[in-house]
């Protein structure tokens, strides 16, 4: 990370400033650090985080002489101006800068070698660059016991901590979860929260990148590598569809540490990462995960290779009669995706799906000018339309508190309260009341240029009557741009291909698929569930190729262990269209590989040709799939980029309101941020893994004779499950709000095959 | 202290400071004057009154030597460190005074809850040091490490003030 805002050097108005005897210049109103920085001369801080908000001054680190001036100015809060004269090495600039090094270092301890933040420590570094290299005090340094917990994830080490207030600024000011405080004063000042309890939240681990000391490091890392032993690589994290930049540190052929990327405009996610996307990774070593292939053919199982296993996998495609079916799922690479489909196509037009949401309702706002998310930060008007972004698209979030922070206005519809609903206008509607609220706010929210409508891909495929409402309000807004808050990790990208989000399905029902392949994908813990268990009873020999295991896999003929997102090369898309190159971290344990290989293995085995490399094989995709136009690897290069818009496509009068069949609560689904299988396999989120259950409101749960904390038997015309009940008075009647994504709770038994509206019916179990 | 005890004292305050951060000291002296410490209801009280977040009203309290997070006792005993004080025997007063009350060397509150013993910086009693304030009241002086157990017997035997604002 840079600790610099960024500065446009090419925009219009610029003030001209001397610094350090050369004429420069820089927008008006920028911070005289960051104008330095982009004209090339560093200034050191500490304290100053221009993501977090205005500049504190606590460090004093930067100071700097003016002429004209009284005394040294604190560059990270002296704005620039015309005609300054300013000198950062001038004798004056660096006594005081020494002066202020040698004052944070009264109480440091200098244990730089057993502290893990030796080696990429801003203080270490600028001590080195600015410091006198001596101090005079002779005094005993503070002592505290080290290190304290701050949570399962955050150890403190206070002794180290310089007072920079950038974690207390983070937790006030960012996250706003208002837990982390600053107590007592001088000497005597340390870190804590305020409850006295664990600093636990959706985005904590961010503190640890943005300490620029050793004082708050992370559990997981803790002295697990130096940064002269570890390779960082540039990736993109696979955990949800947001697609956040991330850099995975390697030691040892082991990714140990995800931590934030440099985002040098901001347009992303700025380098915050929420605490799911930093501590996922040691999923890649839970005990399920599949490292070994396996063949069952009768009664007996075999532990072969993975080349005997592509090879049976290749015999089951290729024998006669074999009607193959394919169904990828969402954390399979475009590259993969393309594959399978040549894979398909060579197996004589076999039926192929992905585990999707149906995008043809959807087409007409997607059709619409997207936005980044930094389109959030000056949005006047920000409406969001279903959805839980909190959970869902943690980042999402962060960016729409930071909009609100700068005055924007949030107008939110839908019927799922989470974190951000007591922040802006809250119209809470029943299920299949979307088209209706957003058609009464339409006049209210036309006036207002330039809004920003963040829309839920699952609340409005429920609700495919409000597509219609919320695309005429868009087109009538001016400059309005939209955010789609995506479901699924790679839908955008399977969705460019062309992969529907059904067909596999259909066929297996009718008995017309032979062999099913399974590409990173779990029929049974998707919606769907109960239909898909059905359909399987029909369907011949099965070929899963997956991470870890399931129920799938021990029912499966052929099992090729893959790769997981830290481990292959390939592309995913985020929700709002940037297409972002993923770089493996670590290998694949043996016996397993990447999925892109096994497809390349399986489709020479059918004689079919393709491209034998990530790149290559995107090249051809990019060729023969015409929403890829323009993309390569050069052209994503470290940050990604923009796909195509999808042209406009019509409606076809598909905009009939959704009523789900059968008696009972209207359900609603939502993944939870620690409930997934990221979560229950990361040993590092343990103690933050949030269980599956159904919650209700006090009406409902009197009505139904349910307590908080009973097990409710929930039934659905698709299937069936058992849920612990939680009683929540922030919930809408009428309406029962279960967490999917859990393994083994089987909510997704409830849902139909298309994640559609579905009424379920609570007994007590 | 509730919210809208906190509200109705700072009402007339609120014109007289350009935001509501600087609200933070009158409300937080407000609220220590009912019982002579703030606990976490009085810390939630101060922050919803002032719009700030209650981890940051306890920032602040935490800051100020005579805004207390932790009950007090009758009488507040805070001895005067700094250098004039610190020359004449204060050090050895305050040890003095800790001693007696059976307290650790850090000072806090005797076990019957009669006194407690602190620090405090320079109370511009230079010319009187050692010198101590008990409360609120006047700054008296010299008090010698030698008259310490004369001097909590006369603040133990003086009544509470009634105005518990310290």
């Amino acid at each position: 990370m840079t600790d610099y805002a960024p500065v446009d050097l090419e925009r219009g108005e610029q003030v001209e400033f001397d610094l350090n005897g050369r004429r420069v210049h820089a927008p008006p109103g920028t911070m005289l650090v960051d104008a330095a920085h982009a004209n090339g001369v560093e200034i050191p801080i500490f304290c100053y985080e221009p993501r977090i908000g205005p500049p504190l001054g606590a460090c004093r680190m930067c100071l700097v002489e003016v002429e004209g001036m009284r005394g040294l100015q604190t560059a990270c809060s002296t704005p620039v101006s015309q005609d300054m004269v300013v000198h950062t090495k001038s004798d004056l600039a660096v006594d005081g800068q020494d002066g202020v090094l040698e004052l944070i270092l009264a109480n440091h301890p200098l244990d730089c070698p057993v502290c893990d933040k030796g080696g990429e420590c801003p203080l270490q570094d600028r001590t080195f660059r600015f410091g006198p290299g001596d101090s005079r005090f002779l005094e005993h340094k503070r002592h505290f016991p080290k290190p304290l917990d701050l949570s399962s994830l955050i150890a403190l080490d206070r002794e180290r901590c310089i007072s920079c207030f950038r974690c207390v600024r983070f937790s006030q000011e960012v996250a706003e979860d208002g837990l982390l405080t600053f107590q007592e004063r001088g000497g005597d000042s340390e870190i804590t929260t305020f409850t006295g309890g664990a600093y636990e939240g959706r985005f904590t681990g961010n503190i640890v990148d943005i300490c620029p000391v050793g004082a708050l490091t992370s559990i997981p890392y803790r002295f697990v590598a130096r940064p002269w032993d570890v390779t960082n690589t540039e990736s993109v994290c696979g955990t949800c569809p947001v697609g956040c930049n991330v850099e995975l540190t390697t030691r040892e052929g082991r990714v140990q540490r995800v931590s934030g990327r440099e985002d040098p405009n901001w347009i992303h996610e700025e380098g915050w990462l929420c605490d799911k996307c930093r501590y996922a990774f040691p999923a890649a070593w839970s005990p399920d995960r599949l490292t070994t292939p396996l063949i069952r053919d009768g009664g007996t199982t075999r532990e072969v290779s993975i080349e005997e296993a592509v090879a049976a996998a290749s015999v089951l495609l290729a024998r006669e009669n074999a009607r193959p079916g394919i169904v990828v799922g969402p954390e399979a690479t475009v590259e993969e995706g393309f594959l399978a489909q040549k894979i398909a196509a060579a197996s004589g037009d076999a039926p192929i799906q992905q585990l999707g949401i149906p995008a043809a309702t959807l087409a007409p706002i997607r059709a619409l000018p997207p936005a980044e998310l930094a389109d959030l930060d000056g949005a006047p008007l920000i409406v969001e339309v279903g959805g839980d972004p909190a959970n869902q698209q943690a980042i999402v979030e962060l960016r729409i508190r930071k909009a609100l922070r700068h005055g924007a206005r949030l107008v939110m519809v839908g019927s799922r309260p989470h974190a951000l609903t007591g922040l802006g206008e809250w119209h809470e509607t029943a299920p299949g009341q979307i088209a209706e609220t957003v058609g009464r706010l339409a006049d209210d929210i036309k006036g207002t240029e330039g809004v920003i409508f963040v829309w839920d891909e699952q609340s409005l495929a429920q609700e495919p009557d409000a597509v219609p409402v919320l695309a005429e309000l868009m087109a009538e807004v001016e400059n309005a741009k939209q955010l789609e808050l995506g479901a699924h990790i790679n839908g955008a990208g399977l969705r460019a291909l062309g992969l529907p989000a059904d067909g596999v399905l259909e066929a297996a029902e009718a008995g017309d698929i032979g062999t099913l392949v399974c590409l990173l994908a779990d029929p049974l813990s998707a919606p769907g569930a109960s239909r898909w268990d059905a359909a399987l009873g029909k369907t011949g020999p099965l070929v899963v190729i997956a991470t870890h295991a399931s129920e799938l896999t021990d029912a499966a003929n052929v099992v090729i262990p893959a790769s997981m997102a830290t481990e292959h090369e390939g592309t995913l898309v985020s929700m709002n269209g940037r297409a972002q190159r993923l770089r493996p971290g670590q290998e694949p344990p043996d016996g397993a590989a990447p999925g892109w290989q096994i497809l390349v293995a399986i489709a020479h085995r059918l004689h079919t040709d393709v491209a034998r490399s990530p790149s290559t094989i995107l090249r051809t995709a990019v060729t023969e799939r015409s929403a890829l136009t323009g993309l390569s690897y050069k052209e994503m290069g470290r940050l990604g980029m923009r796909l195509r818009r999808p042209s406009p496509a019509s409606a076809n009068g598909a905009h009939a309101p959704r009523e789900p069949a059968g008696e009972g609560l209207r359900l609603v689904t939502t993944r939870r941020i620690f409930g997934d299988g990221f979560a229950a396999r990361s040993d590092a989120l343990e103690h933050v893994r949030q269980p599956a259950d159904v919650v209700i409101s006090p009406a409902e749960a009197s009505r139904l004779g349910l307590e908080d904390g009973d097990r409710a038997r929930l039934v659905s015309e698709h299937g069936e499950c058992v849920l612990p009940v939680r009683v929540s008075e922030a919930h809408q009647d009428g309406v029962a709000f279960a967490a999917v994504g859990v393994p083994g709770a089987g909510v997704e038994r409830l849902l139909p095959a298309d994640d559609g509206p579905v009424r379920v019916q609570l007994s007590r179990a | 202290m509730n919210a809208d005890q906190v509200n109705a004292y700072l009402a007339p305050l609120r014109d007289r400071y350009p935001e509501s951060r600087a609200l933070i000291l009158p409300a937080l002296k407000y609220a220590q004057t009912e019982k002579g410490w703030l606990d976490l209801e009085d810390l939630e009280a101060v922050a919803e009154a002032t719009g700030l977040t209650s981890a940051y009203v306890e920032s602040v309290a935490s800051f100020y030597d005579r805004l207390y997070l932790r009950p007090t006792g009758r009488r507040i005993v805070s001895v005067c460190v700094t250098l004039s004080c610190m020359l004449r025997g204060s050090d050895q007063l305050y040890a003095r005074l800790c001693d007696l009350e059976g307290l650790p060397p850090e000072g806090g509150t005797s076990e019957d809850g009669g006194v407690t013993i602190q620090t405090a910086q320079c109370l511009g009693y230079c010319d009187k040091a050692p010198c101590v304030q008990v409360d609120v009241d006047e700054t008296e002086g010299p008090v010698l490490p030698d008259e310490a157990e004369e001097f909590l017997a006369k603040v133990r035997a003086a009544a509470q003030p009634t105005e518990v604002w310290r």
